[in-house]
């Protein structure tokens, strides 16, 4: 008896502990929501190969991830999850953001700058791609007020030929002056209404600045800033630089850019340029209430299923069924206090593997007081009924928790987000329930039965008097 | 009440046959419909596209007298180019547009000409998905591998902890349960419902597949007991007990879990809807085949095994 106490007494405060740490405030460790239950976006970013690099590894990846990171701090969204899902995927989640236009557009470009000088002699091509690259632009934004989509599809194409066509007029420096040469970049206002950004250069970087401006000084030569392959602007460089070249590192890109534009553009050079191509595989979006709306309901129907539940077990079960609706109770507090101490986010599927698990532990109790019951109508006493009951049960307990941990273990490891938030709240919770209906169920039930006024066998089996004849019927 | 459960074995297979054929015939339907083309109706997650769903904002004055027309939404989308799409008015004020992956410009430009028409829109209440067809594809790739690989440890793990023939009945079993929940909902995607399968419908089948098994054991545990206490009995009358004596325990579980999730499925938001369906349709074969399929296959494989005539030979032990 004295086992009995000091289990109880651990019971009773790991209930305590519990309820501290779901409800009361300086231990509460709130359970983070899944973007599907607290609304917000969810973009996976899928990273793309190069003729050059040919496999992702872990090292690219940690650099699009770090990138990424950059580009979104920028935006300014308050508690972005950006995560690297090998062997090729970032997943970014960004709570609350319930239209993620503007960080589609930040995360989607690669922007890849590069100062490039411009070729001798080719002045007037040029000029001729120049202007025909103005008239296309204008075209493709009247086209897309009138919505023809396979007119916009043409102009683009051809703007896109257009754009290569110019950039084959210019040369890059050796090495290629590119964003990984870029300390700073931050879009600032003209004295126009236009923005331009400044960029700062390191010092490497400033050096190739100043020898490729020393190289066209007084030629009549452009430098073309390229972005993604596209000139944004081209400057010449008068010839009093021909001697030094324009040096101090610092320089500025104007291209006509709104204030929104020109920030962006900063952000995402200052974040880096991404070392490979990436491209927005999948995003969703799912409102704040829409998401509120359906955790509630679903919250609500899930406690109202369980009250049912526990109602039908002292119906059927009596004393033990009170006593296995204490364990359950038990069991839904240290569950969820095993999720906040564990931090796992709860989404959807996990509410579904939570469900699962409260049924194997209902499932487990059943078992034990079924096997009791067996044995009470088998003529035992109650003492060694409800000893044989824990018993006996134990191994169908053991067995088909044990085959649900394997499917668990191999959904975790090989399934992908949806799947992993399952198993993962599957598993603890059928951890968990091994406990309480073992331990819990256990110790409360010996508790009663050394109480001699519940010491009724009615109390456990209901019908004993009329069944005890017919031992093998089960019902 | 007794049940002889191998006494109408063949009743009982044949229930389960025919549903599994109703529902390869309706899987095969499915995949000649040149709109489906799979054996179930893929969702989103698996063909890849984008799905649009707004709602009106009823707060704003005059916003919700008219109801939506949906000819006037069609038209908005084949102008942008956009008219194999489907759109579907959901409730009073939302509606649905699926389409071909459209990237952020096309999206925003169907969403600000949609709004032009109906009205404004809640931004809270918006769902705006964008799925790339690999993406389900990998998702589903991984479930069915991770699938496997879980078969592959229960096997080994029965097989150690009862026999191998056991292990392998428990697995046909499972995957009888998930047959039949694959071809309801087949059946249900070529009806006037239209029921689509999505990334959720996997986890489901996952956690269909956990139940069954453990639901199983808990039977073959029995079954391991009894064959213990009488090595001599035939093994047909040993399943029968076993399975009667542990009736209550398989109902109880079922109808407790099949509870909470019919309150889910009746109550609960939409987004779980399908899903609870799955595991109440899964759970509940799940029990039946535990009881009818698993313990009578086993009883008939073990009678193949030892032909029961042993009575010429050797007086029994005991």
């Amino acid at each position: 008896m004295k086992r009995q106490r000091s289990l109880l007494a651990l019971i009773f405060v790991m209930v305590i502990a519990a309820i501290a740490v779901i409800a009361v405030p300086p231990f509460k460790i709130p359970v983070p929501l899944g973007l599907d239950l607290r609304g917000g976006s969810q973009l996976t970013i899928q990273v793309k190969t190069t003729p050059e690099i040919k496999q992702i590894t872990d090292r690219e990846l940690e650099a699009v991830q770090k990138v990424i990171e950059g580009r979104i701090n920028g935006l300014g969204v308050s508690e972005p999850i950006i995560q690297a899902v090998p062997p090729d995927k970032v997943l970014v989640q960004l709570p609350g953001i319930n239209d993620p236009q503007q960080a589609e557009r930040v995360l989607g470009g690669t922007a890849q700058l590069e100062f490039k000088q411009q070729k001798p002699g080719v002045e007037p091509q040029l000029i001729a791609f120049r202007n025909s690259n103005f008239e296309l632009k204008l075209e493709l934004e009247e086209l897309r007020k009138t919505k023809d989509a396979v007119a916009i599809a043409k102009t683009k194409e051809e703007l896109d030929k257009n754009n290569s066509a110019i950039a084959e007029l210019f040369e890059s420096t050796n090495p290629p002056l590119t964003g990984k040469f870029l300390q700073d970049a931050y879009g600032q206002p003209t004295q126009g209404k236009e923005w331009k950004v400044d960029i700062r250069f390191d010092q490497k970087g400033g050096e190739l600045f100043a020898a490729l401006t020393k190289n066209i000084a007084g030629t009549g030569r452009n430098i073309g800033i390229f972005l993604d392959n596209e000139l944004i602007s081209a400057a010449g460089v008068s010839a009093q630089y021909a001697a030094t070249g324009i040096t101090g590192g610092g320089a500025e890109i104007s291209g006509g850019f709104t204030a929104k534009e020109a920030q962006g553009l900063g952000i995402q050079l200052k974040g880096g340029s991404l070392p490979v191509p990436v491209e927005i595989a999948e995003r969703r979006t799912v409102g704040a209430t829409l998401g509120k709306d359906s955790i509630q309901s679903s919250i609500y129907a899930g406690l109202g299923g369980l009250i049912l539940v526990l109602i039908f077990m002292v119906w059927y079960y009596r004393l033990p069924g009170l006593i296995a609706d204490i364990a359950l109770v038990i069991y839904a507090l240290l569950s969820w206090a095993s999720f906040a101490l564990l931090g796992i986010t709860l989404t959807l599927p996990g509410i579904a593997g939570f469900v699962l698990s409260i049924g194997m532990a209902v499932d487990a109790n059943i078992l034990i007081f079924e096997r009791t019951r067996e044995e009470l109508k088998a003529g035992k006493t109650l003492y060694r009924s409800v000893e044989s009951g824990f018993y006996r049960a134990f191994s169908s307990i053991l067995d088909s928790n044990v085959t649900a941990w394997i499917a668990c273990a191999a959904l975790f490891w090989l399934g992908s987000g949806l799947v992993r938030g399952f198993a993962l709240t599957l598993a603890v919770g059928v951890a968990v329930s091994m406990f309480t209906a073992i331990t819990c169920s256990r110790a409360f039930m010996f508790l009663a039965i050394s109480i001699p006024s519940l010491r009724k066998p009615e109390l456990y089996c209901p019908d004993l008097q009329q069944t005890s004849t017919k031992a093998e019927v089960a019902k | 009440m007794r049940l002889s459960i191998n006494k109408s074995r063949s009743l009982w297979w044949g229930i389960s046959c025919a549903i599994i054929l109703v529902g390869i015939i309706s899987m095969t339907i499915s995949w000649l419909n040149p709109d489906i083309r799979a054996p179930l109706r893929p969702g989103l997650d698996f063909v890849g596209g984008t799905r649009l769903q707004l709602e009106r904002d009823c707060n704003v004055p005059d916003n919700c007298n008219q109801p939506i027309d949906i000819v006037a939404v069609r038209e908005v989308a084949r102008v942008q180019g956009l008219a194999d799409s489907s759109i579907q008015i959901i409730g009073d004020n939302g509606v649905l547009i699926r389409s071909k992956n459209l990237d952020v410009e096309q999206r925003t430009n169907l969403q600000k000409a949609v709004v032009e028409k109906i009205g404004a829109v809640d931004p809270q209440k918006n769902q705006i998905d964008s799925v790339g067809p690999t993406l389900g594809l990998e998702l589903f790739k991984s479930g069915v591998l991770a699938l496997i690989v879980s078969f592959i440890g229960i096997v080994l793990y029965l097989a150690v902890r009862f026999q191998f023939d056991y292990a392998v009945f428990a697995i046909i079993a499972t995957f009888h349960d998930v047959l039949i929940t694959l071809s309801i909902f087949s059946i249900m995607g070529l009806s006037p419902l239209r029921t689509e399968v999505d990334s959720l419908f996997i986890v489901a089948l996952l956690t269909i597949t956990g139940f069954s098994v453990n639901d199983t054991v808990v039977i073959y545990d029995r079954i391991r007991e009894t064959l213990g206490k009488n090595p001599g009995q035939p093994f047909t009358d040993i399943v029968d007990d076993s399975v009667n004596q542990t009736l209550s325990r398989s109902i109880n579980t079922a109808l407790a879990v099949v509870l909470t999730l019919v309150s889910i499925f009746i109550f609960g938001g939409e987004t779980l809807r399908n899903f609870s369906l799955a595991l109440i349709i899964g759970f509940t074969t799940g029990a039946y085949s535990s009881i009818f399929v698993a313990s009578t296959l086993l009883a008939w494989w073990r009678e193949r095994q030892e032909p029961p005539a042993p009575a010429s030979t050797e007086p029994l032990a005991n």
